[in-house]
């Protein structure tokens, strides 16, 4: 009991430490939802609904590397984007950045500071959340949300992380999405995507 | 006892009150006073579900709208209210829910002793609304609420309808209609 108490305690501090630096990623899906009736998807009719941030609104840039990690995702989960004809999913996109508030308690962790030396330092960070939408185009219904959430100070100001950021965002994404029929016929699937 | 014993026993204590802490859910409701209940007995949903909730995983999210009002439904059919299905309702209702981010100073635990190191902490504050309007005179007859914290809820789907069944089912409490009595 005594021995496992250190180990305890500096998981949880590694953990707190981290904590501000991690990406939370989750999903919701329509309970019953059946995937295996899905076989393309197409983009839905864009976003009206604005970003909350000037900085990240109508930006190419943004818009184009989430595209693109979407396509290739989904593509890498059994679902093949048509250009004409009716697809079977629509899928459509939010990004959102809000104004968060941490309370740091880093320095008393730490041991920097004990008791009332401490006081509350309160640290203002930017949370951005991406929104990715599945949406069935035969009943026009929601049927899988997923999300990731970090904060974005550091990629508004360097696009390389911006690209690496969203490509991580998407991937980890999907991974909670579920896969399609051809993502069990790989081989054919794969002849199929080569043939594109 | 051993002190080693006493201090597991503490940190169980703690961990148990720490729990039931963020459990702890905030109902209010008010009711627009010479509001004629006894008359109600059909209602029907006001198509306002698109109002921002300030979480944008929560934003247009169906699965979430779905079971709020699957909610409310099943909760009023107990209470012997029909769903209007043609015609004009007695009421109509609109729900709405709002996610904020809240501060808590800890001066509650320091005040009760339950910490030494009573530090703020920030978290998420969920409320779900629900507003009944006469549709007689167009007016709001009642409004109920449930606030509770929602940090981690929203992103574990049987958590999140776990809470709204819960927050619905003890808004509905306070709600003053019962058909039929």
């Amino acid at each position: 009991m005594r021995r496992m108490g250190l180990p305890i305690i500096l998981a949880t501090t590694a953990l707190v430490l981290t904590g501000c630096a991690t990406m939370n990623v989750s999903s919701h899906m329509l309970s019953g939802a059946d995937f295996t009736q899905y076989r393309t998807f197409e983009w839905g009719p864009a976003d009206a609904l604005p970003t909350g941030d000037p900085r990240l609104d109508r930006d190419p840039f943004f818009q184009d590397h989430v595209q693109g990690a979407v396509e290739r995702g989904l593509a890498g989960r059994g679902f093949a984007r048509v250009s004409a004809g009716t697809p079977d999913l629509l899928i459509h996109y939010h990004a959102n950045i809000s104004r968060r508030i941490d309370i740091n308690r880093l320095d008393r962790d730490r041991g920097y500071c004990y008791d009332d030396a401490c006081g509350v330092r309160t640290v203002e960070r930017e949370a951005g959340t991406l929104v990715l939408d599945v949406i069935d185009a035969r009943t026009n219904r929601l049927v899988w949300r997923g999300w990731a959430q970090h904060s974005v100070e550091d990629m508004l100001r360097d696009r390389d992380r911006m690209e690496q950021r969203i490509n991580d965002a998407v991937t980890r994404m999907l991974e909670q999405l579920p896969t399609g029929p051809a993502f069990h016929q790989s081989s054919a699937f794969s002849a199929h995507i080569g043939a594109r | 006892m051993r002190p080693l014993r006493f201090v597991s026993i503490l940190a169980v204590a703690w961990a148990t009150l720490a729990l039931a802490g963020c459990a702890t859910m905030r109902v209010g409701s008010f009711v627009e006073r010479r509001t004629n209940f006894t008359v109600y007995r059909t209602y029907a949903w006001a198509s306002d579900a698109q109002l921002a909730t300030g979480d944008p995983r929560l934003d247009n999210n169906e699965f979430f709208q779905a079971r709020l009002q699957a909610a409310v439904e099943k909760g009023l059919s107990a209470r012997g209210l029909e769903k209007a299905e043609s015609g004009q309702p007695d009421f109509v209702l609109h729900y709405h829910a709002s996610v904020t981010q809240r501060v808590d100073a800890g001066g509650v635990d320091d005040r009760y002793g339950y910490c030494e190191d009573c530090s703020p902490s920030v978290f998420d504050a969920g409320t779900p609304t629900l507003d009944v309007v006469d549709a007689r005179t167009n007016k709001l007859a009642w409004r109920g609420w449930a606030e509770s914290t929602f940090d981690g809820v929203v992103d574990n789907q049987q958590w999140l309808e776990r809470r709204i069944d819960e927050a619905v089912g003890r808004i509905l409490q306070t709600f003053p209609v019962r058909a039929g009595l």
